[in-house]
């Protein structure tokens, strides 16, 4: 085991250097996740954070505990518990995934410890989907459970149930040009009163269904083919993944009628506090950056609420979106400042 | 500056005529930021976020400038077009219900 100031210096030489949720990440070269970007812009001008594969050590901190550990999340399906999350000072948050493994991430979100299953060869899909939204979270940033990408240097976010066609739409704005920042979660950041969306993983994953909709242009166009776990189609988009200032957050809603787009100019926060990610993290810090995040949607009037008919085709939808935002005009001027580094074009 | 008067928290429940003499504070642990069509009020110690209507909400902020919560009724009574005897009650009703939840505190100098 090494200290975390010599690991930094041994890092350079060895890791894997990515971005992710606003994070730059060092990740030891044998783990492999996929999606990640190499963004030169990250929210906060900070050592990156360690991504370490250490059984021993992760063993060895966790069972050290003098306190219980408090359950901060528990995720089941039926009786079987798929995901937990647990607390304890000093080692931080254990995230305990079936069939993944178990990653022990620092209070500081800067040090993320993997002790993988080793049943599972894609067991790295677990940083991606709930771990490094989780350092994300504790650093200071707020993920919205939302896919997202950038069209015309502004991102649009598509937030909603799951099953409610968040991945479907991203997917037809990816395939007609659009760059995709992220499938499932997007890490959002206030900077001076202007929110910031930064990238997550661009694995981009499909229903079958909406898969054999895709012609092979369509598809060849949203990516790389890669694994095709349980019913979805999985496609790496890749890109650089830089940040781009949101410029809107479409709360998608399943209905019988529509579809139909609308401004909410009064939208409810508890709706947008509904559609952040993570809620193992309930320090003061951070629910306080949550409520200032939501707040700049609210003010900022970038909440619209799309509604759709189950199985509706994607596309039809974008265009929908694309006459709106044609509709609004360029938006208001985006100006960016602040302690973390900006992203292009600002 | 120290708060004048003494915290009501370990007192006996004010009266209404007491409690309109008495000052209304948000503790530090709580917070709230105000929307189109309400406001949210986080109590940061608990976790627990409390949505007031708009009205409400209008009621916390007059009532956080206040020097008492007496003085803010008739600043709202005409801000609302209302009697002060409804707004009074309207305030009152509040403020017990924002004590009871911990969201604020009151200070009451008995010699007022």
């Amino acid at each position: 085991m090494t200290k975390p100031a010599e690991r930094h210096t041994l890092a350079g030489e060895t890791d894997d250097h990515r971005t992710a949720f606003g994070l730059t990440l060092s990740i030891d070269r044998r783990i492999s996740i996929p999606g990640l970007g190499r963004s030169a812009f990250a929210a906060f001008d900070r050592p990156p954070s360690q991504v370490r594969l250490d059984e021993g050590e992760l063993q060895h901190l966790w069972s050290s505990l003098e306190t219980v550990p408090l359950r901060a999340r528990e995720l089941r399906l039926g009786d079987e518990v798929l995901l937990t999350v647990d607390f304890a000072e000093p080692p931080g948050y254990l995230l305990s995934a079936k069939d993944f493994g178990r990653v022990l991430i620092s209070p500081t979100g800067d040090d993320l410890l993997c002790e993988p299953d080793p049943k599972n060869g894609a067991w790295a899909n677990i940083l991606a989907a709930q771990a490094l939204p989780l350092a994300a979270t504790i650093r200071g940033l707020e993920v919205f459970h939302a896919s997202g990408v950038v069209l015309d240097g502004r991102a649009l976010l598509f937030a909603g149930q799951p099953g409610a066609g968040k991945s479907s739409l991203a997917a037809a704005f990816v395939k007609e040009g659009a760059r995709l920042l992220s499938d499932d979660a997007v890490a959002l950041q206030l900077m001076d009163g202007e929110l910031v969306a930064h990238a997550g993983s661009t694995v981009l994953q499909l229903r079958a269904r909406e898969h054999e909709r895709l012609s092979a242009q369509d598809r060849a166009s949203l990516g790389e083919i890669t694994d095709s776990p349980f019913d979805k189609q999985r496609y790496l988009s890749g890109g650089i993944g830089d940040p781009a200032p949101l410029g809107r957050i479409y709360l998608l809603e399943r209905s019988a009628g529509g579809p139909s787009l609308e401004r909410l100019d009064a939208v409810s926060p508890f709706d947008l506090i509904a559609s952040t990610f993570n809620l193992s993290v309930r320090t003061p810090a951070r629910l306080l950056n949550q409520l200032d995040v939501v707040s700049a949607i609210a003010s900022g009037r970038l909440a619209y609420r799309l509604r759709v008919q189950p199985h509706i085709d994607a596309t039809k939808l974008a265009s929908i979106v694309r006459e709106s935002l044609a509709a609004d005009g360029p938006g208001p001027a985006v100006t960016m400042s602040g302690s973390g580094q900006q992203p292009p074009g600002l | 500056m120290p708060e004048q008067g003494a915290d009501t928290s370990t007192m006996p429940p004010l009266s209404d005529q007491e409690l309109l003499k008495a000052r209304a504070r948000l503790p530090q642990h709580v917070v709230h930021r105000s929307f189109v069509a309400e406001t949210v009020v986080l109590n940061l110690r608990t976790g627990k976020y409390h949505g007031l209507n708009p009205t409400a909400g209008r009621m916390l902020e007059v009532l956080e400038t206040s020097q008492t919560i007496g003085e803010a009724v008739p600043a709202l009574a005409t801000e609302y077009g209302l009697e002060q005897e409804r707004i009074e009650r309207d305030l009152l009703s509040l403020t017990r219900g924002l004590l009871e939840r911990g969201l604020i505190v009151t200070t009451y100098d008995e010699t007022s």
